[in-house]
């Protein structure tokens, strides 16, 4: 995992980091970054530089996201002083700013009500547009998020978070096949990612789990992007562990199935794996998962970067196979 | 064909490999110019001074290979041959000539 | 080199103090210079009217599928190919609809065209403004002085250039003058941007617009039709050979891991 700083911070901040961030926000609020001298002056006693205001907004974000509301408001004032309280970033972030300090639901909808006034002067703010769809979710109306949602991709299908965020609004009212299609509108921009593969995997195995019979061929497509997205990162946790998961799945099947049963189903043109195949599949996401747990139990260096819950659950998943070797 | 679909089963991320080249032309670049000081303190002329750079350079692409990519440049740079030992070459020859013409000339005037 | 006898000429050691060293810190200076005139000039991306965002992105995707389609499975790529396809046919994603099948206007006529224009104008003036200004001012101040000698021979077809100012038709050409020593530096030199400025600067740029004179019409110029990109993009994925890239990819996996 990336090491947490204020530059760069990974874009999903487990709460400890987070904390952690926000944390070194007194310093660098009691530090002014510009200048009080007269104007000549000013240009040679500046302490400003590029990454001074990078580091102003992700420590703002993380600010709020540790409920340090007064350190957050500080944060925003200096960065509107500095850039208008026009620039489309700062009203993004004071968006932000409100969502994260609003304490009721009447207040949401004030703040929607922004958000509908700002876009109907400049409807091609697309981080505003987005803003909106984060005040739909958290105000519980998916099904209005999801039709935001669109029309923001409709204007702007490159956005491969959109896409991202409209296929999880998806699998959240269980619309499976819209889900997938999101997700596959993700690839297309980022085709190598692997987390991406994953969680199209991820959307095609629920979508197999929650209708009543098992379907071969989402769990086939599952396996196929687990699998993918091993190859592309080998100690991907969260590969293995579906693959070890849908393997469990499959291999009934496969094995119960007659070939000849196999070909009825309507439009399989995904060929199916072989039984042989998805076992020594399945062998080989067991070792691996053993050998992941094993080796950050240890406190072994290069194997620390995994997130503690997903070793926590694949150890279980290992546990309730009874198969692990310490 | 074949070399596509290779490519597209292990893809090459641009930022990586443009990070790499970045990190060798850096070396590059920096030898190149104390090279150009040795030429031109050496008092080297014409071809010794360019007989010295490519040998310079090679050495410098010797040490590449072994320290930064630890012996296995497949793995650093996606055509070997081309990016560490040739190619890269010339790019560090206009501040070598800078240098030794400075050098030489401060040094033999 | 049939050179008989080696000339040498005594030079005043002040001539190091007093040409080459102002000559190169002037080009250091205005290669700095240079790349925050840069960043200042640039401007803004013009904001631009959601219809032609629409226009614009929705070819991107045409592209992206294009280019990755292998990551889909046969049956969703067919999906989407005949969706896009036919929506590239319909003029579906234009920002004018009206305006299809006219003839575009005269691009001279169209702000947004003049915009890029100026741009480039920019970028190219910002390169040769100050290299000619830097040229005048040697040839002014310091033409008429020997003050070098190269380490490595020259044929004498560079006489001319690199000993303009110095009336002696015998002096060997290695004896160049100030303005040789411009040029060495403005090619010597992009390595010492790229230590001040960082590799992305636009110092040293002279390069790279010397090896790329054709810098990228954009993906979609304002000076070009969007209906014939579109069209053309619908063309290409109709002839896309489709190779899922995960086909097969279990046992790939299982060769490699086990291997």
């Amino acid at each position: 995992m990336t090491q947490a700083n204020l530059l760069t911070p990974p874009s999903s901040i487990p709460p400890p980091v987070a904390l952690q961030l926000s944390q070194r926000a007194p310093p660098i609020i009691a530090s002014s970054p510009t200048s009080s001298l007269p104007w000549p002056l000013s240009l040679l006693f500046n302490a400003e530089t590029p990454e001074t205001w990078t580091i102003h907004e992700n420590l703002l974000l993380s600010a709020l996201r540790t409920g340090d509301d007064k350190a957050a408001r500080a944060l925003l004032d200096r960065l509107t002083t500095r850039f208008g309280a026009s620039n489309p970033r700062i009203i993004t972030l004071r968006g932000i700013y409100e969502e994260g300090t609003a304490k009721s639901d009447k207040e949401l909808e004030t703040i929607f009500k922004k958000y509908e006034d700002i876009l109907k002067e400049d409807p091609s703010n697309f981080a505003i547009r987005k803003r909106r769809v984060a005040v739909l979710k958290s105000l519980g109306r998916i099904q209005d998020a999801i039709i935001a949602l669109t029309v923001l991709l409709e204007n702007s299908p490159t956005d491969a978070e959109g896409w991202a965020e409209l296929s999880e609004l998806y699998v959240k009212v269980g619309a499976w096949g819209q889900a997938v299609f999101a997700m596959e509108e993700v690839l297309l921009i980022i085709p190598n990612a692997w987390t991406a593969h994953a969680q199209l995997a991820t959307v095609h195995y629920l979508s197999s789990r929650s209708l009543s019979l098992p379907q071969l061929s989402a769990l086939t497509l599952a396996l196929k992007h687990f699998a993918r997205s091993i190859e592309l990162n080998e100690s991907y946790l969260r590969g293995y562990y579906g693959l070890k998961l849908i393997a469990k799945d499959l291999i009934p099947i496969l094995s119960s199935d007659a070939p000849s049963k196999r070909n009825n189903n309507e439009d399989d043109e995904v060929p199916l794996p072989r039984l042989e195949t998805v076992k020594k599949l399945e062998e080989l996401a067991t070792n691996k998962l053993a050998e992941i747990v094993r080796q950050h139990g240890s406190g072994k260096k290069g194997w620390q970067g995994y997130d503690e819950a997903e070793v926590i659950a694949a150890r279980e998943l290992l546990d309730r196979d009874g198969k692990i070797e310490r | 064909m074949n070399e596509e679909r290779e490519l597209a089963i292990n893809p090459i991320v641009q930022t990586s490999v443009q990070h790499n080249t970045q990190v060798v032309s850096n070396i590059r670049n920096l030898t190149a110019s104390l090279f150009g000081v040795a030429a031109g303190t050496l008092g080297l002329e014409s071809y010794p001074g360019f007989i010295f750079y490519l040998i310079g350079t090679f050495i410098v692409s010797g040490l590449v290979f072994v320290f930064r990519a630890e012996g296995k440049p497949s793995e650093y740079f996606h055509r070997p041959l081309g990016d560490l030992w040739g190619g890269d070459v010339f790019s560090g020859l206009s501040s070598f000539v800078l240098t030794w013409t400075l050098f030489y000339g401060l040094v033999r005037a | 080199m049939a050179q008989p006898v080696v000339q040498t000429i005594h030079r005043d050691p002040a001539l190091f103090w007093w040409i080459l060293l102002p000559i190169t810190v002037v080009m250091i200076l205005t290669g700095i210079l240079r790349h925050y005139a840069m960043i200042l000039l640039q401007t803004a991306p013009k904001k631009q009217m959601l219809p032609q965002i629409r226009q614009q992105r929705s070819l991107v995707r045409g592209i992206n599928l294009r280019t990755n389609a292998n990551i889909l499975s046969p049956s969703s790529f067919q999906a989407r190919k005949v969706f896009m396809v036919s929506a590239y046919q319909d003029g579906k994603f234009l920002a004018d609809p009206e305006a299809r099948g006219k003839p575009r206007p005269n691009p001279m006529s169209d702000p947004a065209a003049m915009e890029g224009m100026m741009g480039m104008m920019k970028g190219n003036m910002a390169m040769m403004i100050p290299q000619t200004l830097i040229m005048g001012w040697i040839n002014a101040f310091f033409s008429g002085f020997v003050i070098m000698k190269l380490p490595f021979p020259l044929t004498p077809q560079f006489k001319s250039m690199l000993q303009s100012g110095v009336g002696t038709r015998d002096l060997d050409v290695r004896w160049v003058s100030s303005l040789s020593w411009y040029f060495l530096t403005l090619f010597g030199l992009q390595p010492v941007y790229t230590f001040i400025l960082g590799s992305n600067n636009s110092a040293s740029q002279v390069t790279q617009q010397m090896s790329q004179m054709n810098p990228g019409a954009g993906l979609m110029g304002p000076e070009q039709d969007p209906d014939k990109l579109f069209l053309n993009e619908a063309e290409n994925l109709e002839v896309l050979e489709h190779r899922w890239i995960l086909d097969g990819v279990e046992d790939r996996l299982l060769a490699r891991l086990s291997a």
